[in-house]
């Protein structure tokens, strides 16, 4: 699969891919969006980029580290960062419940502030659920990549 | 005088901490750790002690609102059962590290002894019938453990497998009886109290009538009597406790002689008083009777000294068990003597089969005799505790079985039970001789002759005669004044499982009794047949031989290989090794789970359908259906994964028009990634293959099932909706902007309303990602699932059939070398994809925003 027209749409469509996916998490409260579809559609541009350049773009394209061809998938680097990011995502998904106990509230409460008078913008509302959902959206990234990653390599 | 909470608590807890601290002990102590269980032991000891003569219950609150709590009661029997597990607890601990010497595993060993006298402790003081049960179970797990101790010895494996499936059953039993006596203890102290056993025997009386009224009487006494009878080796299900003699001495000596197998018994007494009746008598008598006398004669018939006191022990308890089931006082207090004579003579006779085996290197009778000469102490303790076990007069055991003979007589005047009423006392008399014949054998090893095999034998180390020294010693003190004891623990013992106890009065007979001629039959008949001892050993021998469905062990083991071989061919079937097959029956099961809940709860109702729909929705749902079928007829892996897609972005534009967005938008964003990975891995399988026609008839009649169970659970489950929504989802809609400040109702539900729901999908994403890691490092490393899988697909492919003879070439075909490899990538694909086309996320999505989009509506 790796021809050259699908190196060339990749390159064009994976930034933006990955800028609607932000886009999503962002206003995820307000709009259709959050982080589980914005997790989603991350790994989906990974997922292209592994389609058109090979598992070991990331590692030798761009993170500039040397690869070893017999080595266990499992034991990439890039395979063990992605175990990390969701084992990261959750502990914040978990802490962001735990951090309401200070303040005397229930386990997993939110709530939100708004600030007013910023420029641009005029107000914007802040969310705590925000830590929550980007919790969420490491964990769907760096589960479904180590699961991509592993798979795919077979 | 009430009962200290904190002393209470402590007692019970202090055993289970002192086990998990048990590796940190060892690293600090080495072998010496026993003395460390010691002292915990002796702690626990002084602390109940504190507490001798309080009455009442102590309450831990768990979950105030549901009022849920954690119950202990102390009383004489309580304390004394609590008294003997940590007292003969502290002997066990000095004893063992002699005995143990130079054992591996030692850190399991401490650990599972030390949480398995926590759990006695526990047993006897819990007053909660759920407490009682957890704690009853732990007993057995503990005992797993322990007799497992040789996990390398294969006859170590099986015994304890056989207790753990013997008493973990029984305990089911157990538990179904006290969920029972719970419902009609609802009723009689109060819906707050319906598992506060302490409440119930409170009300004895109206716990009795309840539970007759409501025909639960038998069922209950039924079910506690099987329990009780597995954990204390009551026949026809005692076999598993000689069996368990492959554990270590100290074990037995501890769980299998004086508490574990005596939890049963201390359970009897103590539901005495609410089912006490004629049914109660029956019932106990005659399995108590039935095992003393059979555990006797199998005593007689052993050939290892721990079997032999294995048996006996189990004879013991049936006595116990006898005692208790007497409705008369006589019957109580011979159980709650007995419970302390038998483990002050029996535990200690276990410590010295650990002497002999330890000092002459063998268990067999036949080869041992005339040990008093090199162990004279051991000796004169045996002296002792044989004869009490005896029940020659004056030592202990005299007492109280003079007691159950005079429950015996004293039955008939109590009940019209005609024949029964002399059958009992005779057959007493007769399970005594036999004790009389093996106790007296048990005494031969050390006065006997001595056999020319035997080689030298060695003095036992101090820290292995102190402990039998002792009990022997209060056998001895019990023996001269058996009034002390009474005095002390069995009266308050008594009057915890009594309905009209009195002064309790035993001695050495001054005047002649039907009783003491029974005695005297017993003792006389014994020292007499003792000659004729080698003669009726091999006749009892004989019977299993020539009868092997006489033995209870015959059973058992045509059960467990009967239920091994089922297995075996049950996971042929269902584990073969192909994707398809876990498919097949992971779908079929799941659907007749599904209708079969349905048509229990009666939810299928005949429903209107009404078809309202648009002529956009329509043409969406005709483009999918046309999409559908497609992917069935295509020809090629390319064409059916593309029109697969085509299928789920109809859905997605359905959703759309549903007013459905976000929901739309998670499928649309999941079926590009699917697609991409379908298109990642689509060159690893083959460009087609062909599939045979019963396989084909098979998958289209799944198909549709699993089709028709879709689709009655949407109308089952939106039917249950008739007003359109429920009150939840209004409440989403109208606290969404306030409480959660966001207006994606979908969104705020997921990480406000519901984030501990979500929380829990998030695991499941990351256990789905760690599995399929898991899954790809464990094949990697090892052939032998291709090997399997291969015989698994050859195995399916040579069912000779009249459909497939059809397909014969393309069965030739799918022999091919390349067939299982292309199997277990597919496996692996689907793994993948199970995970990617079923986001966990997408449940609560699904169903809330459903519900907002016919609030909006609204």
């Amino acid at each position: 699969m790796t021809t050259v027209i699908m190196r060339t749409t990749a390159r064009a469509i994976v930034p933006i891919v990955l800028v609607v996916a932000i886009s999503l998490f962002v206003e995820g409260h307000n709009l259709p969006g959050g982080g589980f579809i914005g997790g989603v559609l991350t790994t989906t541009a990974f997922a292209i980029i592994y389609m058109a350049y090979g598992l070991d773009f990331l590692e030798r394209g761009i993170l500039g580290r040397d690869v070893d061809p017999g080595k266990e998938p499992s034991r990439d680097r890039v395979v063990v960062a992605y175990r990390r990011l969701f084992a990261y995502g959750f502990a914040i998904a978990v802490l962001s419940g735990l951090a309401p106990l200070l303040f005397g509230q229930p386990f997993l409460s939110q709530t939100f502030v708004v600030l007013e008078g910023i420029p641009l913008y005029d107000h914007l509302e802040v969310a705590s659920a925000l830590a929550f959902d980007f919790g969420v959206y490491c964990v769907v990234v760096g589960g479904l990549l180590t699961i991509l990653s592993v798979v795919g390599a077979e | 005088m009430s009962p200290d909470q904190a002393v209470i608590v402590a007692a019970v807890a202090l055993p289970f901490l002192a086990a998990a601290l048990t590796p940190l002990f060892f690293r600090v102590l080495g072998e010496w750790t026993g003395f460390a269980g010691t002292l915990v032991a002796l702690v626990s000891f002084g602390l109940l002690a504190t507490q001798y003569g309080a009455e009442g219950t102590v309450t831990l609150p768990w979950i105030p609102s549901l009022e849920i709590a954690l119950r202990f009661y102390v009383d004489g029997w309580a304390l004394l059962f609590a008294l003997l597990a940590s007292g003969i607890g502290a002997l066990i601990f000095t004893y063992s590290p002699a005995y143990m010497h130079g054992q591996s595993g030692l850190v399991r060993y401490y650990a599972a002894l030390l949480a398995f006298m926590g759990s006695i402790i526990g047993v006897a003081l819990a007053a909660d019938l759920i407490a009682i049960f957890l704690f009853w179970e732990l007993t057995s797990l503990c005992s797993f453990v322990l007799i497992g101790y040789y996990t390398a010895d294969g006859s170590s494996q099986y015994a304890a497998r056989m207790a753990m499936l013997v008493t973990v059953g029984g305990g089911l039993f157990l538990l179904v009886g006290l969920l029972l006596l719970s419902l009609v203890a609802g009723d009689v102290v109060g819906p707050a109290s319906a598992f506060n056993l302490a409440a119930m025997l409170e009300h004895p009386d109206a716990m009795q009538s309840a539970l007759r009224d409501r025909g639960l009487f038998v069922p209950v006494l039924g079910l506690l009597a099987v329990g009780a009878a597995t954990k204390s080796a009551q026949v026809p299900l005692h076999f598993w406790l000689p069996n368990a003699m492959a554990a270590p001495t100290p074990v037995s000596a501890f769980l299998h002689s004086a508490t574990m197998v005596k939890v049963g018994v201390y359970f009897v007494g103590r539901v005495r008083p609410m089912l006490l009746g004629s049914e109660w008598l029956l019932l106990f008598v005659t399995l108590g009777l039935t095992t003393m006398t059979v555990c006797a004669l199998m005593a007689v018939a052993s050939t290892d000294i721990k079997e032999l006191l294995a048996y006996s022990t189990a004879s013991h308890l049936g006595l116990m068990i006898a005692g208790f089931g007497f409705t008369s006082v006589y019957g109580a207090e011979t159980g709650v003597f007995h419970l302390l004579n038998h483990a002050l003579f029996k535990a200690p006779l276990f410590l010295v089969a650990g002497i002999i085996a330890h000092e002459a290197g063998t268990r067999e009778i036949a080869k041992l005799g005339g040990l008093r000469r090199n162990l004279p102490v051991t000796a004169a303790i045996t002296t002792i505790v044989s004869l009490s076990m005896a029940g020659i007069p004056p030592f202990n055991g005299f007492y109280s079985k003079e007691l159950l003979y005079e429950a015996a007589v004293e039955a008939s005047h109590h009940h019209d039970i005609g024949l029964l009423g002399w059958l009992y006392p005779a057959v007493a008399v007769f399970g005594s001789v036999f004790t009389v014949l093996y106790s007296l054998r048990f005494l031969s090893l050390f006065f006997g002759d001595r056999p020319d095999e035997l080689g030298s034998v060695q003095s036992p180390p101090l820290s292995m005669l102190v402990p039998p020294a002792v009990l022997a010693l209060l056998a001895a003190v019990v023996s001269v004044s058996p009034q002390l004891a009474v005095s002390v623990i069995v009266q308050s013992g008594l009057e915890a499982t009594a309905i009209d106890p009195h002064e309790m009065h035993v001695g050495l007979p001054t005047s002649y009794s039907t009783p003491v001629g029974m005695s005297a039959v017993t003792i006389g008949a014994g020292v007499l047949a003792f000659p004729f001892y080698e003669r009726l050993h091999d006749g009892i021998r004989s019977i299993p031989r020539t009868v092997p469905q006489s033995c209870p062990n015959w059973w058992y083991d045509a059960a467990v290989d009967g239920l091994t071989d089922e297995g075996r061919w049950l996971a042929g079937r269902v584990h073969n090794g192909l994707l398809r097959t876990y498919a097949t029956w992971t779908l079929g099961a799941t659907c007749v789970l599904a209708i079969g809940g349905f048509v229990a709860a009666d939810a299928i109702e005949p429903t209107e359908l009404g078809v309202e729909a648009t002529v956009s929705i329509a043409l969406v749902l005709l483009v999918a259906v046309v999409g559908a079928l497609a992917v069935v007829l295509s020809d090629s892996h390319v064409a059916g994964v593309l029109t697969l897609s085509i299928l789920g972005f109809m859905i997605a534009i359905f959703y759309i028009l549903a007013s459905a967005p976000d929901l739309a938008l998670t499928q649309l964003v999941v079926e590009t990634l699917v697609l991409v990975i379908f298109l990642l891995v689509i060159e690893e399988i083959p460009a087609s293959y062909a599939i045979g026609l019963r396989r084909s008839v098979r998958d289209v009649a799944l198909s549709l099932v699993v089709g028709a169970t879709a689709f009655v659970t949407v109308l089952v489950t939106t039917s249950a909706r008739p007003g359109g929504s429920t009150d939840i989802a209004r409440y989403f809609v109208e606290h969404a902007v306030p409480d959660g400040g966001g207006s994606n109702v979908v969104n705020v539900t997921l990480v406000d309303f519901r984030g501990f729901d979500t929380l829990g999908e998030l695991v499941v994403i990351a256990l789905a990602a760690i599995s399929i890691l898991t899954l790809i490092v464990m094949r990697d490393s090892g052939d032998g699932g291709l090997i399997e899988t291969r015989a698994g697909e050859e195995l399916l492919e040579d069912e000779p059939t009249p459909e497939e003879s059809a397909d014969e070439p393309h069965a030739t075909d799918e022999l091919t070398a390349d067939e299982p490899a292309d199997e277990t990538r597919v496996a692996d694909e689907h793994a993948g994809d199970d995970s990617f086309g079923s986001p966990p996320e997408r449940g609560p999505t699904e169903e809330t925003d459903g519900e907002s989009s016919r609030g909006d509506s609204a």
